[in-house]
């Protein structure tokens, strides 16, 4: 291209490698020469920038000295000098990159907007320790990549976002100390109250989708939002995976408080708690139309109402107020979201706070103590974050903007907070602490600080709104790490104000006198009844909003629509890493009255304190001092009660509860029952026994003797097996949050919807006993024996030599649709079709080829030729390996000899396939027992397939070369194999020997394990055997063959030379004798 | 540039299977064989026509962002088309397809057009994957297949051009909600939206509809 020109020096000869630092240098000169930008230049410019990057890349790989020179020459102010010349903008910098960076490129421009942002995080895929110094400024403050790129992290385009969460994520894994305190103090505040803002915006979204289609009409957008909300808690829990102590913090905090407490938390209670007369099921959230929501949405942003502390009024003026003023969800949607936030997250001090809050805080939250808030409020007039959702009152681009300027990076509300360590100069008292972890190991709180918490540690009606709100200094972060049993490594951090502890925890000193007041009766409480101790549980829930609406969700009377959220919610918190197990056991433990060890711990760690500032002397660890035992309030019985309903309401008829939800409660059923030893009592055991003969009883409904009844049960137990329920995908599927629906051209998988018809019906209730089955001899300990339902022998398996002599054998032809053929001989046992080829080193021995199940058989006679059989061979379902859709192991014609020949084979594959599935439906009819199906007493009639008496197995051999010997002698002495004749003997009493000449004499048809004669004449082996060896290539073209290749080949080679030597006797065949 | 639709895009599969060649070749028409681990191609745009529209495509490189589920999790969602690659003379590129395509299938969107590519379709003497397999794996799991070569440029334009067509079928037959741009489908600018485009594929879902019934 620039060949031609020659103004760009001549005596600079082009290097003929493209990738060299001869190359570099002639670039160099050419850009040296062309530092304006002009038509007749443009193209040679544009080629030798392109050309130098190349150089670049392949430098960085090959040749250090490339880079040395660009820099050496300071190539970069080329590049920027042109493209202010393009762009018309003028920018000084001496960093250069950095100037690309900031440079005001047309965003509006979709492609300049997907190539910038495309180049920021390849940037940033180049970070580490040593390149962070080229984009991150440690004098200036400055770092343009991650300011610039987080500007866009709501940009309407899906990409660009993805971009800039792996540019942040690339940055925060960096781990440079000086860049990290910038990131915090400059840009997290306002980057992640931003974040949480538009995370909580598109979960009002999210809920309105759900409130207004019950007709399923936006499934796809709902799958949006829903997948979205994923990908948000994916991220943040990506962030708090990187383990950045302070990000998570200041990541922590913005959760808890703007996001999951205010919108989540508290959408929960809606109905219980805030409207504690009026119980009806349908709150306000169901009524309440979109417009309410937005009305209240534009009223937060228009901060008509932002400076008002949200919780301040007395219950009922409350909620007029919020209705006005307060965004939340329904509760189904919060329960929804929370059980993904516990699938996902894994971080301690967020899981712990919110499974503390859901199970632990109580009434007070609502009612009582909302005057003194508002008099600590006013008299501190403190501008902590508020609890609540609700925007920033900066947009992040200007706080960004701004973050330079002293004190203003962050948003005003967070201007005044304690919570950061930058922030020191303020607000009194509070702002004592901060996290700086310097600073935190030595400076103390402030007297005021300790006189302040401590009295409010003996207001028992401490809003813990408020105590969250005005928990001091370290504030939010304090709250999360010092939960009880909190597993964060710093959680045993003695403090002096244990207080914001005991806050936490609703016990107050008051509390905890009475506690230990009513210890005596508690401890006779343990004698009690059940019904007392449920009783009990359930006048205690009433005092625990959040469990009590948790609880309250599992009643499946009308529908199961939110039983399910709330069972996904309980498994996913009892399954989350991060929450603390002690927690756990107010719902997995009974009450037990020994309670001093656990109560203990519960206690001292609940008491244990947490500020961490303190570091002085007095702070003991765990502060074994104080053993106050408090008896475990527990709800495990009240929890099991409600799951036990939902199990049997699954096992009536008409019942409205889905498969999806019946499999979840039966599962934590378990585990509420075998609480922490392990193991469940003998209570819990008798009433799942019940319940399994209920379902049993539900099952047998269906049971008929019915073809189709044997094929759902096995295929409902191969589907159960071998998907069994998870609940992480469970909750990525947007459909279960619209109610519940029955037809299943709703596109929902069957288990997640109502059964629509009588085969459904019949499935899910086969579904539901399996489901129950397996919870009660998990429970009892007892190994499953009886399912999947056992073939009483096992399958021949493809490839295995057997012994076939004195078996009834049927030569046949084997014609495939696309007109390969094959010749086999077929033999028939109680469960199997074989198709054998002779073994070609055993006389009588075959190969079996094919193998397949009777009871999967279909059988068609051939409409044109009475010598054919049309035969569908199914794979057989055992258990979880066998196959799902139904796959067709051979679907062919088979030519018999003569029709006799073909009845023969059509009447022992019929019988064989009835009786195969009869022996099924008897062990059916034993599971679910059915009445008048007891023992096994089938099994007698049926003689195997092979010759042996006694021996049902077929005799096996897994090489060709192992000792025949052996296989000799074992062979059953009732063979007859006369002048290479092979005769068959019949012993089978079943009704297709009838078929045959010499049967017809004979009435019996069963009970006689006397030989019987026999009469389906069969071919001479060895004639076959001859065509067989013929044909090789057939044998490996069958589709079941294709392991056996080797094999056969090599078996075909020793079979030519056997049929040489007996090549005579090929003229016998045919000839059948009868003893 | 004004166009119809806009389609993004995905390139999948192992580390050195061509991924950024292919993305190279296609929007620059030109081969760089000597090529970091993906520096510098992370994203490319070309137009190319079908049925007389201007189409957009927009492909984003994923390489690099392994590390991070909450990143591979919404790439997936956000596109309408993935080219998922291996290499024919690397038969580990070939076994890992199944880990890529179950990824693939969780992540995105049930609609995403998935095209196989067996790259390096020059190096036949150091084919180690038969053309065969690749076949047989696109019909098992029902993709569209090809092999390509980034080097010579065989078939890359087909390769994405292709994947175009299929997405664009799907609009036409209203598969795809085109007003979702999560779907990462957008429509272009002088493109009305609530006139035609939708009419039509609606149309389209109601014919095929009936015609099942009947």
């Amino acid at each position: 291209m620039f060949r031609s020109r020659s103004w760009f020096g001549a005596s600079w000869g082009r290097p003929r490698n493209p990738h060299s630092l001869e190359r570099l240098k002639y670039l160099h000169n050419i850009l040296s020469k062309n530092t304006t930008v002009s038509e007749s230049n443009r193209g040679t410019l544009v080629e030798s920038l392109r050309c130098i990057a190349e150089i670049l890349i392949w430098g960085d790989q090959n040749d250090s000295s490339v880079f040395d020179f660009f820099l050496e020459k300071n190539m970069l102010s080329y590049f920027l000098k042109i493209m202010r010349q393009k762009c018309g903008d003028y920018l000084l910098s001496n960093n250069h990159v950095n100037s690309i960076i900031v440079h005001k490129f047309d965003v509006s421009d979709e492609e300049v907007m997907a190539y910038y942002i495309s180049f920021l995080k390849t940037l940033s895929l180049k970070l580490n320790n040593h390149t962070i110094h080229f984009f991150y400024n440690e004098h200036t403050k400055d770092f343009p990549l991650y300011t610039e790129a987080i500007k866009f992290f709501n940009h309407p385009e899906s990409m660009v976002r993805i971009a800039v969460r792996t540019l942040t994520l690339n940055v925060y894994r960096v781990q440079d100390a000086s860049m990290l305190r910038f990131i915090r103090d400059r840009t997290a505040a306002p980057y992640f109250s931003n974040l949480v803002w538009f995370i909580g915006k598109h979960i009002l979204e999210l809920d309105a989708c759900v409130r207004n289609d019950a007709d399923h009409q936006s499934q796809q957008k709902l799958d949006d939002l829903v997948a979205e909300h994923l990908d948000h808690l994916h991220y943040i829990n990506d962030i708090l995976c990187l383990n950045i102590p302070d990000l998570n913090d200041v990541l922590t905090e913005h959760l808890l408080h703007k996001l999951l407490i205010p919108l989540y938390i508290y959408s929960l209670t809606s109905e219980s708690a805030r409207r504690p007369v009026t119980s009806s099921p349908y709150n306000r959230d169901n009524i309440q139309s979109i417009e309410v929501i937005t009305r209240n949405l534009e009223a937060i942003i228009k901060g008509k109402c932002s400076d008002t502390p949200p919780r301040l009024t007395y219950p009922i003026q409350r909620m007029e107020s919020e209705e006005e003023t307060k965004p939340s969800v329904s509760c189904v949607v919060a329960l929804f979201l929370l059980s993904q936030v516990f699938l996902i997250i894994t971080h301690g001090p967020i899981v712990h706070a919110l499974a503390w809050i859901i199970i632990q805080s109580d009434l007070s939250v609502f009612e009582d103590g909302a005057t003194r808030i508002l008099e600590m409020y006013l008299s501190k007039a403190k501008t902590n974050i508020k609890l609540e959702f609700s925007k920033p009152q900066l947009s992040l681009e200007k706080a960004l903007e701004t973050s330079g300027q002293e004190r203003d990076y962050t948003t005003p509300e967070y201007s005044g907070s304690k919570d950061f360590a930058y922030d020191l100069d303020k607000d009194t008292d509070l702002s004592s602490c901060d996290l700086d972890p310097e600073l935190v190991s030595t400076s103390l709180p402030s007297t005021s600080h300790i006189s302040e918490t401590s009295s409010i540690a003996h207001d028992s009606t401490e809003d813990l709104v408020t105590q969250i709100h005005s928990v001091k200094p370290t504030a939010v972060t304090a709250v999360a790490q010092n939960m009880p049993d909190s597993p964060l490594p710093d959680s045993g951090i003695d403090s002096s104000s244990s207080k914001t502890l005991s806050e936490l925890n609703n016990i107050t000193d008051e509390e905890k006198q009475k506690l230990l007041g009513t210890m005596p009766s508690t401890s006779a409480e343990k004698t009690m009844t059940i019904e007392s101790i449920l009783e009990k549980e359930n006048r205690e829930i009433v005092k625990r909003p959040f469990l009590k609406t948790v609880l309250d969700s599992l009643d499946c009377s009308e529908n199961d629509y939110r039983a399910l959220f709330a069972l996904c919610l309980l498994f996913a918190l009892i399954n989350n890493k991060g929450v603390n197990t002690e927690l756990l056991d107010t719902l997995l433990c009974p009450e037990v009255d020994d309670t001093t060890s656990k109560v203990t711990n519960t206690d001292s760690a609940n008491t244990s304190n947490q500020d961490e500032v303190c570091g002085d002397g007095n702070s003991q660890q765990g502060t074994p001092a104080r053993t106050t035992k408090r008896p475990m309030q527990s709800f495990n019985a009240l929890l099991i009660n409600k799951l036990m309903a939902i199990a049997n309401l699954s096992c009536k008829p008409t019942s409205k509860v889905r498969l999806v939800t019946c499999e979840l409660s039966v599962r934590l059923v378990r585990v509420a029952m075998q609480g922490a030893s392990g193991v469940a009592g003998a209570r819990h055991v008798a009433a799942v026994d019940a319940l399994r003969a209920r379902a049993a009883a539900l099952a047998r409904n269906f049971y008929k003797c019915d073809d189709i009844f044997l094929d759902m049960f096995e295929d409902e137990y191969c589907e159960m097996s071998k998907r069994p329920l998870n609940v992480e995908w469970l909750c990525m599927d947007a459909a279960i949050l619209l109610p519940p629906t029955r037809t299943p051209m709703s596109g929902i998988a069957f288990t997640k919807r109502l059964p629509s018809g009588e085969m459904e019906r019949a499935r899910r209730a086969i579904r539901t006993f399996f489901l129950i089955r397996d919870l009660y001899l998990k429970l009892t300990g007892k190994p499953e024996t009886q399912l999947p339902l056992a073939n009483p022998s096992p399958f021949v398996q493809v490839g295995e030599v057997l012994d076939l002599n004195d078996s009834d054998l049927i030569s046949c032809d084997i014609i495939q649709k696309d007109g390969t053929w094959h010749h086999r001989f077929l033999a028939v046992d109680n469960i199997q079709i074989i198709l054998v080829e002779p073994d070609k080193q055993k006389m009588g021995w075959g190969v079996a080829k094919l193998v397949g199940s009777l009871q999967d058989l279909e059988i068609q006679g051939d409409k044109d030729d009475p010598r054919c059989l049309q035969l569908t061979i199914h794979k057989p379902r055992v258990g979880s390996s066998g196959a799902l859709a139904r796959t067709v192991l051979l679907r062919a014609k088979f030519k018999f000899d003569d029709h006799i020949r073909s009845m023969a084979a059509k009447q022992r594959l019929t019988k064989g396939r009835t009786k195969a599935r009869q022996k099924k439906m008897q062990q059916i009819g034993r599971l679910l027992e059915v009445s008048g199906i007891s023992a096994p007493s089938m099994a007698q009639r049926h003689r195997p397939l092979f010759t042996r008496p006694g021996l049902s197995a077929v005799r096996r051999s897994s090489g060709a070369d192992s000792d025949e010997t052996e296989r000799r002698l074992r062979r059953p002495s009732g063979h007859v194999l006369k002048d290479g004749i092979v005769v068959y003997r019949e012993r089978t009493t079943s009704r297709e020997s009838s078929v045959s000449r010499s049967s017809s004499t004979h009435g019996s048809r069963d009970g006689s394990p006397r030989a019987r004669s026999e009469d389906i004449p069969l071919e001479d082996i060895r004639r076959n055997m001859a065509i067989a060896a013929t044909p090789v290539t057939v044998t490996q073209s069958q589709p079941s063959t294709s392991t056996q290749v080797p094999k056969a080949v090599s078996m075909s080679s020793e079979e030519t030379s056997f049929i040489s030597g007996e090549a005579p006797r090929h003229k016998r065949k045919g000839i059948v004798e009868t003893i | 540039m004004a166009y119809a639709y806009l389609f993004k895009y995905i390139i999948i599969g192992d580390t050195g299977v061509g991924k950024s060649c292919l993305l190279l070749q296609f929007t620059d028409k030109r081969f760089q064989p000597v090529h970091d681990l993906t520096i510098g191609v992370e994203f490319g745009a070309r137009m190319i026509t079908i049925d007389g529209k201007q189409i957009k495509l927009q492909i984003w490189d994923t390489a690099g962002q392994e590390a991070f589920r909450s990143i591979t999790r919404s790439y997936y969602r956000g596109a309408a088309g993935a080219l998922l690659v291996y290499d024919i003379t690397r038969r580990d590129t070939f076994n890992h397809l199944t880990t890529w395509l179950e990824d693939a299938r969780q992540h995105s969107n049930s609609n995403m057009v998935i095209m196989l590519i067996g790259n390096k379709s020059d190096l036949e003497s150091r084919r180690e994957v038969k053309k065969e397999e690749g076949e047989a794996f696109a019909r098992e799991h029902g993709l569209v297949f090809m092999e390509t070569s980034a080097k010579t440029a065989a078939n890359v334009e087909e390769a994405f051009i292709n994947t175009a067509k299929e997405i664009y079928e799907k609009i036409q037959e209203g598969v795809f909600d085109i007003n979702n741009e999560a779907n990462g489908i957008k429509i272009g600018p002088q493109h009305s939206t609530g006139g035609g485009t939708s009419g039509a594929g609606g149309a389209g879902t109601g014919g095929a509809a009936g015609g099942g019934c009947c």
